[in-house]
């Protein structure tokens, strides 16, 4: 990257040459992808691209808002909203511990995942010594946040008990993941002066990582927890599509017994847990701002 | 910024920091732990699962259809990425409410545009996969629209908010040129706004892939597909290869994305 970054700075033709080249490569895997999609056995365009398409769609919407339903439809039900509304309370428990958890994890290896801290100016003088650890960290968040939440709930449920924990453990190592990575990218940016000050005084190493560097990346690293809390509540009703718990679940279950009204009433429970997240998230921000 | 760092985080942020660790301790009592916290050979599962990472099932057989699902899973994100654009980039500008002069006008293009795209981004990729696939039956164009509609969401979102922050001193200087407001917005804004747009598309590209690799869990292959099948038949050297498929694949878009990010950044100087 060091001296990907020298050579780039260096001379502007073949910075431009390397973003032309990358445009055109992105079109051409647009054709190609395009090609392949059209190519898949799945599709037949002589169905797709008929009236039994829109006929099916509008079959679908009409389910969904309850017409020719052989039941009263969900949500004219007091008791369906009380019941939805509860998993709605559930999930966003969910999302809570999961964020939780992920901020845990990602405090206690964050600053151990940044470059300057393990490795460069700021490291000790034997930090030849913590170049593994460095290159470890590094290595678990990558993966961590490579495998989608889904998969780590398809993989927990063989682990946890049934109930909303594998969930709430997969939402955590992938968003860990991702938390650690951008903590440690808010460390490697940081203004180092203040934190050689502290050293020059004598502070040991620890001592400059728990009074400067830590205090430094905070308020950032609050911020981007806020910001994965949005994205949090979205994909905590993805995992219940594998492991137990929450409106995720109840989805599962509603669409497999088609039950359509309830599913209505899930999506809206699950527009307002969203919308709910998203003004409270950006409340927190400006105040820990 | 003067105030000691202690009174900064202990003093000015003790409220909030009790805030989130109540509701951390609230959110960890809803959890039942009366059954205990592993299953009944959970813990030799994990034993299984991390010995199982370190020799992954490397037979030509499982490489080759590790390939071809990478391949799945990149058309997936691409087509899904250029749906995107298509929906977004409109919806965008609309959004940033910069192409019309009239008041009236832009209120309302600004607000029904808005409303649009956060309806589109609220909604997760993979429930829009599965309402499409229960509205249009199993078809690869269910997974693009899947992924499409949420991602034009988050990309019109931010090119609006892009395209309203560019300066607004070379705008004026164009408007005092007698330009109309869309004239100002082709040559001025644009221009000025394409870096940063351009970043962010490669970024989003990024997330795609991750995307794309779960829409496989309503039906549609890809690399999900095959690791949730080397799951149901409890294989996990096989899980493992897939994984690996999928974190090179992630890894590769991932400095492809930041190298045309940091070039595109100095570029802007």
């Amino acid at each position: 990257m060091a001296q990907g970054r020298a050579a780039a700075t260096g001379d502007p033709r073949r910075r431009v040459r390397f973003l032309a080249g990358s445009a055109l490569a992105a079109a051409a895997l647009a054709i190609a992808s395009w090609a392949t999609i059209f190519a898949n056995d799945l599709f037949s365009p002589g169905d797709f691209f008929s009236g039994r398409t829109l006929a099916r769609g509008a079959d679908f919407a009409a389910a969904l808002l309850g017409f020719h339903s052989p039941v009263a439809p969900a949500f004219v039900d007091p008791a369906q909203w009380a019941h939805k509304g509860r998993l709605a309370a559930e999930t966003l428990g969910m999302s809570v511990a999961a964020a939780g958890l992920a901020a845990a994890g990602a405090l206690a290896t964050f600053m151990f995942g940044a470059r300057n801290i393990m490795v460069g100016s700021l490291a000790p003088h034997d930090s030849r010594l913590r170049r593994s650890p460095f290159f470890l960290i590094r290595a678990l968040f990558t993966v961590s946040r490579a495998v989608p939440e889904l998969v780590w709930a398809m993989i927990l449920v063989f682990v946890f008990t049934q109930g909303t924990l594998p969930g709430i453990i997969a939402l955590a190592i992938h968003n860990g993941g991702i938390l650690g990575k951008l903590g440690s990218e808010i460390v490697e940016g940081l203004d180092t002066r203040p934190i050689r000050a502290l050293r020059s005084t004598g502070a040991s190493w620890m001592q400059v990582l728990l009074y400067g560097v830590l205090p430094e990346a905070l308020p950032k690293f609050i911020t981007f927890l806020f910001y994965r809390w949005e994205v949090i509540i979205r994909t905590t009703i993805i995992v219940g599509f594998v492991a137990a718990g929450g409106l995720g679940t109840e989805f599962r279950l509603a669409m497999s017994h088609f039950k359509f009204t309830e599913v209505t009433l899930i999506l809206f429970w699950y527009l307002a847990l969203v919308l709910f997240v998203d003004v409270t998230a950006a409340r927190l921000r400006k105040l820990a701002q | 910024m003067n105030e000691p760092v202690s009174e900064r985080f202990l003093g000015g942020k003790g409220a909030l920091t009790a805030i989130l660790l109540i509701a951390f301790a609230v959110s960890l009592a809803g959890i039942g732990w009366e059954d205990g916290v592993f299953n009944t050979g959970g813990l030799r599962a994990i034993g299984q699962i991390v010995a199982a990472a370190f020799r992954p099932e490397l037979t030509p057989e499982t490489l080759g259809i590790g390939a071809r699902s990478t391949w799945t899973t990149v058309a997936y994100a691409w087509a899904g990425m250029t749906v995107a654009l298509v929906i977004g980039l409109p919806l965008g500008v609309l959004g940033s409410g910069t192409v019309v002069r009239s008041d009236w006008a832009r209120r309302c293009n600004v607000l029904c545009s808005r409303f649009a795209l956060a309806t589109l981004r609220a909604i997760h990729e993979l429930v829009w996969a599965w309402l499409f696939v229960a509205a249009l039956g199993l078809s690869p164009i269910a997974g693009v629209l899947a992924l499409g509609l949420p991602y034009a969401g988050i990309l019109g979102r931010i090119y609006a908010e892009l395209l309203q922050d560019v300066p607004a001193a070379p705008l004026r200087a164009l408007r005092g040129t007698g330009a109309s407001e869309w004239r100002v917005f082709c040559f001025g804004r644009l221009p000025m706004a394409l870096p940063d747009m351009l970043s962010y598309t490669f970024y989003r590209l990024e997330c795609g892939i991750r995307s794309a690799a779960v829409l496989s869990f309503v039906g549609l292959g890809g690399l999900g597909h095959h690791i949730q099948i080397s799951l149901q038949d409890i294989d996990y050297s096989r899980m493992w290869t897939f994984i690996y498929f999928l974190v090179a694949l992630v890894v590769i878009v991932d400095v492809w994305s930041s190298m045309v990010r940091h070039r595109v950044a100095i570029e802007q100087g």
